[in-house]
């Protein structure tokens, strides 16, 4: 992964990528410990009703019980590592990548690409955009500007920013 | 410090998710001790599981031994659903359901069932047009279970003509209401195994005597309720039979539906005349009368031919109710209602209310249809210790008097029990509430959180029970039961009387 500096960013601009960071850890950590205190927990009913283009994809993973164990122990336990690594900034620029490509999956096992009365059960009203694609592009940023840098585990990963140092 | 090149406050800075990682450890603590410690009934004690997969008995069953040959009476609205849960989909239905070159969850729901191991081998309608999309239907390329594409069955002029084929092992009955009894009648003296869609008869009489033939002659007839396969309902009658929910007094049921399909306005095919209809077949016993397409096309609305909401509907209703309670036949009965809406050509009602009263079980059922909304309402059995709503799922609600469940009178409206088929727990991430499942209504059932067609299913079960030569879930007896309460309310609701049944001998008075 190339290795980007941080920027000349301003006390506020950190502050705001910080909490931003913190808080799609908080989300992904809890979502992954409620699974895994959860042992009817399993992604197999997700995965049955996958609509959209990649439907078929979705419910032959939900077929084959080892594809299943798979997608079970990636969502639980990758949901925690994610979200543990992202709230403690901790190697958060993998975290981030990990993290857009588990809410590729989930976006692309239900995309609301049909807008309303695609998906009776959710919460709100999307077309295309749902939140899932928002905490997607959420990461993106968090990987394009890592703050976990200055305000994260990875400060002391790399001393040559001490250049940076106050 | 400095010799690491970070300053204290560096350290600070870098080290900030760690006490919010230390509060969001003791909120997780606290909200997962609130769920952990929230009254819960042990469900377990009593022998019921909240998630049971393996529910429905049919989706167990083997097609293997003996080919079974059938023959399909009838090819209306129900037809082409029928093929389909043999294992025949009409390409044009397919195409509907394939995006992108690739099947659709329905069509895959399809594809994937089970090859049941028969051979069509004839079809009749009385008009030629509905035979001839019989054939196509039947000689499809869209096959369940990797199939190969079939024979094309041979077209009869009547089902009598078709019962004198010695290799035909059973029919299938998809007729008008007022041809049901006959034609299953002149099946089982013909010895042919039947599967007869409701209502099984129009009139108590009719139902008596084809008991009575089934039962001389031995054959297995299966009445067309394929919500017998539905796994909340097999499931609210354990918790019936466990008497977790005490006594039921009332128990409710309702159909509602809003358009014209429903009020069985289904169309007449312009290609239709008397040249291609076999009126008089069509008729039966009934008296001789002018071609009219209308009644022809659409039987339903008459009491001569159809049977009202009381039949079509209501008989999924009581099907499904004595399903989960046995109930059997009612002592009384008294219904009302009237023709308030469709002033199309047609005698019976679009408002319908009827009581059913059965003192020697301590309860009433009722039922109320309308067929100028469409708010659908859950069947709701009422018991003292709770209240239990069943639909393709189903919950238990506390009573706030409940003895039994009194640490939780305080919410009445959080469900003490829900069984939800269609779901093992909650989906993946909760971006939405996520729970994005269908509701896809009663024509199908969940296994293991799949989708199965519940008509498949109860024509898999009527077809082990021919190759083993037992019973099935629907059996005559049921609808006998069916007829005769559904009939009660007809003729309550014609002569504007209680309507009472002899249980002795068998008759009403």
């Amino acid at each position: 992964m190339k290795n980007i500096e941080p920027l000349n960013m301003t006390g506020w601009q950190i502050l705001s990528l910080t909490i931003l960071r913190i808080t799609i850890g908080w989300h992904f950590l809890y979502e992954g410990l409620i699974k895994v205190f959860n042992p009817e927990w399993s992604a197999i009913s997700y995965l049955n009703n996958a609509t959209g283009p990649f439907a078929s994809i979705f419910n032959s993973l939900a077929s084959n019980s080892a594809a299943l164990g798979i997608m079970d122990a990636l969502n639980q336990w990758g949901l925690v590592l994610i979200g543990l690594s992202l709230m403690i900034g901790l190697l958060s620029r993998w975290a981030a990548v990990g993290g857009m490509a588990l809410l590729a999956l989930y976006y692309f096992a239900n995309p609301p690409f049909k807008g309303l009365g695609e998906s009776s059960m959710a919460e709100g009203n999307y077309l295309i955009v749902n939140k899932n694609l928002i905490e997607i592009f959420a990461l993106w940023v968090i990987f394009q500007f890592p703050g976990s840098k200055l305000t994260g585990i990875d400060r002391f990963l790399n001393f040559k920013w001490s250049k940076i140092k106050n | 410090m400095e010799k690491n090149n970070i300053s204290r406050r560096d350290t600070l800075k870098g080290l900030i998710g760690l006490p919010i990682l230390g509060y969001f450890a003791n909120r997780f603590y606290v909200s997962n001790k609130r769920t952990s410690t929230k009254p819960k009934v042990n469900w377990s004690e009593y022998g019921i599981s909240e998630y049971d997969p393996d529910i429905i008995p049919a989706t167990g069953y083997s097609a293997k031994g003996d080919k079974i040959r059938i023959g399909i009476v009838g090819f209306g609205g129900r037809g082409s659903y029928m093929c389909r849960a043999l294992g025949y989909a009409h390409e044009s239905w397919a195409e509907g359901f394939i995006k992108n070159g690739s099947p659709t969850s329905l069509l895959k729901n399809f594809l994937d069932q089970e090859d049941l191991n028969i051979e069509i081998t004839g079809v009749c309608d009385t008009y030629s047009g509905r035979a001839e999309e019989a054939v196509e239907t039947v000689c499809t390329s869209i096959r369940s279970g990797g199939s190969s594409k079939a024979d094309a069955p041979k077209i009869y002029p009547t089902y009598m003509d078709m019962l004198q084929d010695d290799k035909l092992d059973a029919i299938i009955i998809l007729t008008p209401d007022h041809l049901h009894a006959k034609m299953a009648i002149d099946a089982a003296n013909a010895g042919k195994h039947v599967y007869l869609e409701k209502p099984m008869c129009q009139t108590a009489d009719e139902a008596k005597t084809l008991r009575d033939t089934v039962k001389k002659t031995g054959i297995i007839l299966q009445v067309g309720h394929q919500n017998r396969q539905q796994a909340s309902y097999m499931k609210a009658k354990e918790m019936v039979s466990k008497n977790l929910l005490g006594p039921v007094s009332l128990i409710e049921t309702f159909t509602n539906r809003n358009n014209d399909h429903g009020a069985w306005i289904r169309g007449i095919p312009d290609e239709a005349n008397e040249s291609n209809v076999n009126w008089k077949e069509f008729l039966g016993d009934k008296p001789l009368r002018e071609f009219d397409p209308d009644m022809y096309f659409n039987w339903q609305k008459w009491f001569e031919f159809g049977t009202g909401p009381a039949g079509n509907q209501f008989t999924h209703e009581f099907d499904g109710v004595n399903q989960v309670m046995e109930l059997g036949i009612p002592k009384t009965v008294v219904a009302t209602g009237g023709n308030y809406y469709f002033k199309d050509p047609r005698d019976i009602p679009d408002v319908f209310n009827v009581i059913f009263h059965y003192p020697h079980r301590g309860l009433s059922l009722t039922y109320d249809c309308t067929l100028r909304n469409s708010n659908v309402r859950p069947m709701t059995f009422m018991a003292e210790e709770g209240t239990m709503e069943v639909g393709v799922t189903f919950s238990v609600f506390p009573d706030s008097r409940s003895s039994k469940y009194k640490e939780f009178k305080e919410n009445p409206d959080e469900p003490i029990f829900t069984y939800n088929p269609k779901s093992t727990a909650v989906d993946a991430i909760s971006s939405a509430t996520a729970r994005s499942y269908f509701e896809s209504g009663f024509g199908y059932t969940y296994n293991k959180g799949e989708r199965i067609d519940c008509t498949y299913l109860h024509i898999k079960e009527w077809l082990n029970c021919i190759r083993k030569d037992i019973q099935p879930s629907c059996s005559v007896d049921r609808g006998f039961e069916e007829t005769v309460t559904f009939y009660m309310s007809n003729l309550s609701y014609l002569e504007k009387r209680l309507v009472e049944w002899d249980a002795e001998n068998e008759n009403i008075i």
